[in-house]
This record gives C-alpha cells, sequence and structure tokens, in this order.
C-alpha cells in the first residue's frame, strides 16, 4: 500500500500530549506572564475607535450627480431595500438648433439600512460609478423606521469614502503598480 | 402519665432519622423529561435537546431542530446566481467565505467557466483563512464548555487577526461575498501577503499554547478522553463527515479525494484518529488548523500574477443543466445540488450541510450518558445552527 494517497495521511494514537501536573502548571503560569507583560489589546470602544480598513463594508454613499436613476441597483438589490423614484425634464439643447436633450432628475433615493445585507451588488452594478462603500459603522438608531437613509444622508456618506491603497504584486487591475 | 425519660427520647428521634433514611433509600427517582435549550451557550445557536433523565443519567435525547430555519433553498428560487452567494454566506456563519466556494464552482462548471489561476489560489488561502478561524472559535469554546476559561480568550485574540485578514481583503468579516462567477471581485490589497505571513507564525503559537495548556491538561483529558463514541460504521451510516468522521478512522477529506481549486498541487496532511471520542475529535481540529496554516504558506509562496476575472457575460445565464458540487467545509462536506432549467435564476438549490448530519448521530449517541458529558459531546461534534437548520 504505497500509493500516492497514503503519504498523505497523519495517523497518531494515544494521547499526543503527556500532562505533566507540576511541569504544566509552569507553562500556565509563564503564560500568564507573558500576557501580562505585552500589550493591551482591548480597544476601550467610545473612547477610542478602531480604524476600519479601508475597504470594509460599512455604509453606502451616493454621489447624486452620476446617479440617472436607471434603477439597476434596486432590481439587482437581493432583498429590494433601494427606493428609487425619478422624472425626466427637458433641458434646452447644448448647440444651437439642436434638439432639446432629456434628463433624469433623481426625486428620492433611500436605502433602507434595517434590510441592507451589505453584499455591495449594488455598488457594483453601477454602471456610472454613483455608489460607494465607506468604512463609517456608527450610524445606529434607537427606532428602526431612521435606518432609512435619504439621499442628502447618503451623499454625506459619499463625503467619506477613503483612498483605496494599491494592489498586491502580481496583480493586472487598473491601477496596479507593474 | 410520666415524662418520657430523655434517654427514651433520644432512642425514638433515631429511630425516626433511621426510618428516614430507609425512605431516601427506597424513594424511586422517577424519570423525568428535561429540556436542554433552545437556547443554550454550549450549543452555538438555538437548539433544543428533549432529554429523559433518571437521576444524573441521560436515558434518551431527541434533538428538536428548526428553530433557525430560515428557508434559504426556497429563497434561492427567486434569486439570480450572483445575489445567491450572499445567502449561501449565511448558512454557516462562522466560516461563511467557504460557503460560498461549492456554489460558485457549481454555476461555472454548468457554464463551463474556470476562473484564472491567480483568482483560484485567493479563493484557497481565503477559504483557509476562514478555516483557521472557525477552528480557533472551536477551541476557545470547547475549553469554555468544558471550564477553561484561558484559551478562549487568547484564541480569540488570535481570531481577530484572522478576521481583520479577511476583511482587509473583502471588506466583510463574516459575510464575505467575494466570490463571482468566473473570478473573484477584487484584488488582494497591498502589504496583505507580509500581514498574512506574521499572522499565520501567531496562529502556529497559538496552537502550540493550546496543545500544552488544553491538549495536555489532566482535567481536560479525563473530561473528554472516552467520551462520545463513535464507531466508524455507525459514523458512516449517519453520514458524518469533517474531523467527526476523520476522528473516528476514516481518513476522507475532499480536498483530497476529489481536488478542487488548486488542492492538488498543494501538500497537506489528511489528519486522521482512531479514537473515536471526544478526544479525538478535538484534536483532529486541533492539528487541521495547523495544516491550514502549511496549505497558506504554501500559497502565499506560489500566488501567480495574472488576472483575477475570466470573461464572463454581464449577465450570468446559465444554461439548463445538473450539478452537484462539494467541498470540504470547516465543519465537514458542503455540497449544493443546483438544477437549472437556463436562464437567470436556478429551478432547485438543494444545500446538503455538514452539520445536520453531524447532528442526527445524536439520538444514536445520547443514550445512557451522563449528564456532565452531554456538553462535552455536543461541543466536540461542533455544529453551527444555522448550518444544521439552513
Amino acid at each position: 500500500m504505497a500509493d500516492e494517497s497514503e503519504t498523505k495521511i497523519t495517523f497518531r494514537r494515544g494521547a499526543p500530549v503527556k500532562p505533566e501536573k507540576i511541569k504544566g502548571l509552569f507553562t500556565g503560569l509563564a503564560l500568564t506572564l507573558r500576557t501580562m507583560l505585552s500589550k493591551n489589546q482591548v480597544v476601550q470602544y467610545p473612547h477610542e475607535k478602531e480604524v476600519p480598513v479601508p475597504r470594509a463594508r460599512g455604509v453606502i454613499g451616493l454621489n447624486e450627480d452620476n446617479c440617472t436613476a436607471c434603477m439597476l441597483c434596486a432590481r439587482e438589490c437581493p432583498d429590494w431595500c433601494i427606493y428609487i423614484e425619478g422624472h425626466k425634464e427637458k433641458r434646452p439643447p447644448r448647440r444651437e438648433g439642436g434638439k432639446p436633450r432629456t434628463v433624469q432628475i433623481l426625486n428620492r433615493f433611500d436605502i433602507d439600512y434595517g434590510l441592507c445585507m451589505y453584499c455591495g451588488i449594488c455598488v457594483e452594478v453601477c454602471p456610472f460609478d454613483a455608489l460607494h462603500w465607506s468604512p463609517e459603522y456608527e450610524y445606529s438608531e434607537l427606532k428602526v423606521a431612521n435606518l432609512l437613509h435619504d439621499k442628502e444622508r447618503l451623499g454625506h456618506w459619499e463625503t467619506t469614502k477613503p483612498a483605496q491603497p494599491g494592489y498586491e504584486k502580481g496583480s493586472e487591475m487598473k491601477g496596479a503598480k507593474k | 402519665m410520666s415524662p418520657t425519660p430523655p434517654v427514651l427520647a433520644a432512642q425514638a428521634r433515631a429511630s425516626a432519622h433511621l426510618a428516614d433514611a430507609r425512605m431516601a433509600i427506597e424513594l424511586e427517582t422517577p424519570e423525568m423529561t428535561l429540556n436542554i435549550g433552545p437556547q443554550h451557550p454550549s450549543t452555538h445557536g438555538v437548539f433544543r435537546i428533549v432529554a429523559e433523565v433518571d437521576g444524573e443519567k441521560l436515558l434518551k435525547a431527541d434533538p428538536v431542530l428548526g428553530y433557525m430555519h430560515r428557508g434559504y433553498e426556497k429563497l434561492a428560487e427567486v434569486r439570480t446566481y450572483p445575489q445567491i452567494t450572499t445567502l449561501v454566506n449565511r448558512i454557516d456563519w462562522l466560516s461563511g467565505y467557504c460557503n460560498e466556494i461549492p456554489f460558485i464552482l457549481g454555476v461555472e462548471r454548468l457554464m463551463g467557466i474556470e476562473a484564472p489561476p491567480r483568482a483560484q489560489y485567493i479563493r484557497t488561502i481565503l477559504s483557509e483563512l476562514a478555516r483557521i478561524s472557525t477552528f480557533l472559535v472551536f477551541l476557545g469554546s470547547y475549553g469554555i464548555e468544558l471550564g477553561a476559561l484561558t484559551p478562549f480568550f487568547h484564541t480569540m485574540r488570535d481570531r481577530e487577526k484572522v478576521l481583520d485578514l479577511i476583511e482587509g481583503v473583502t471588506g466583510g468579516r463574516f459575510h464575505p461575498n467575494f466570490n463571482r462567477v468566473g473570478g473573484v471581485k477584487d484584488d488582494l490589497p497591498a502589504g496583505f501577503i507580509d500581514a498574512t505571513r506574521q499572522v499565520m507564525n501567531t496562529v502556529e503559537d497559538i496552537c502550540k499554547d493550546v496543545e500544552t495548556l488544553l491538549f495536555g491538561n489532566d482535567i481536560f483529558q479525563q473530561r473528554t478522553t472516552g467520551v462520545g463514541l463513535i464507531p466508524l460504521e455507525k459514523g458512516l451510516a449517519y453520514g458524518m463527515s469533517g474531523a467527526n468522521i476523520r476522528a473516528s478512522g476514516c481518513a476522507v477529506d475532499v480536498r483530497r479525494d476529489e481536488p478542487y481549486l488548486v488542492y492538488d498541487d498543494l501538500e497537506f496532511d489528511v489528519v486522521m484518529d482512531d479514537r473515536c471520542d471526544s478526544y479525538a475529535r478535538a484534536w483532529c481540529r486541533l492539528q487541521e488548523t495547523l495544516q491550514s496554516v502549511r496549505i497558506v504558506r504554501q500559497c502565499l509562496d506560489r500566488l501567480p500574477a495574472g488576472k483575477i476575472m475570466a470573461k464572463v457575460p454581464r449577465i450570468i445565464q446559465v444554461p439548463p443543466g445538473e450539478v452537484y458540487t462539494r467541498a470540504e467545509n470547516p465543519l465537514g462536506e458542503l455540497g449544493y445540488h443546483i438544477i437549472s432549467r437556463g436562464g437567470r435564476i436556478p429551478y432547485r438549490v438543494k444545500v446538503r450541510t455538514p452539520s445536520f448530519s453531524n447532528v442526527s448521530v445524536l439520538p444514536w449517541l445520547l443514550k445512557d450518558v451522563w449528564m456532565a458529558d452531554v456538553i462535552t459531546i455536543l461541543g466536540s461534534l461542533y455544529f453551527i445552527l444555522g448550518d444544521v437548520d439552513r
């Protein structure tokens, strides 16, 4: 039985560690001492804050100027927590004598964070780069209804969008160092 | 009537006491039905066992499932494939990343797409990191269930570092939703490889600490050795998988038997034990954590350059077909049976979760055991209730 699959098995019997009472006591005490002398790892939350990583999915920000109310995000959302209303308006043509332009105006853009699963599909499907993730996380509310963020509030989150660091070497993403 | 002499009174009292004592000896202890749960700190979720106890002995146990049922199989029938990956994250919430792998592999197999090598390596690294974080929870919480408080703080502290790595790449600590059909969402951020190497050293240290402090502890060994024996035939008959069956002496590991991702190129051991008891199950998980560290290090060394997404259509439409893909989750074998009748939405997604099969052995296992051993056995099987009920 010397086939290849046999080489990948660790097979052990019996207790791997023999309990040694006196030595074990000192091992435990040594760990206690080591931990006591090491740096404190606890962050006292309201007084000091951890900085989330730039990619952290904390809250979604909306860049209202980019949004054309195309409803792609609202349709692709797995739990349908985005509410969009918009209307069309005529604008004067760019050149003289041209046809008047039609623009989409956003009346309402709400995300219900009480429902949101923080999956990021809306950010990904947006063809006009209007939605972004921000690592902000302090927006808990006493009432569930207040978790519905309107476009002003989402616009505020957009300003907290962090700069993304580059990629690990070997990456062929846009903006990666060669 | 003359007063009773004190000697006689003392005799009367003594005889009354003796009669009481005889009563106590002859008192029958009737069988009693006792509910363990639905909420109990040792069950990792909402789980209920209706137990018939005779004193300290548990005669019969009947697990009641379904408190965590969220209907993911049904929800998947009205969602597109990219939306379903957000759902499968939540099946086993401790290792959200590992749940995505078999589903995405199944969809890719139906569509005839293969992810580029760099994406495969990133997937392997992240799923092993998720495995490490799950096992660190086990090593800590199993100590707590048996009365050892210290390992919990140490393992949880180091698990935080592993979760920070996952968050740094995917943006989510528990629900990464990082896999896409044909690749992964984003490339690794700068500095990831160095940070991971450091954390892997930390994990190795904590595993050694846990091995000496917890597994070498006399009390721990006496409470776990020989408790909750599952013979190999019984384990196989109940469809157990993962470390639970490997501790019963059957070296099955989907990563080696049916290699997916890049496990074929990597060197790792399938940890196996034949003692079949709670100690063996815990010991297997400890050793598997070290094997995962080994796998992550190999992946970091071999990480190829290149693209992270294959060419996929913008709208994911899966041709008609049927596929069953499985993967080695931290808890056991996780499989998805995906039936597609064409279009953007699957016809049916059947999820085979490891915890459900692992829990099904409980009525057989929890017979004639002491109450104190019930927690030992439940903890050593290590199931996640979201994984049991889906």
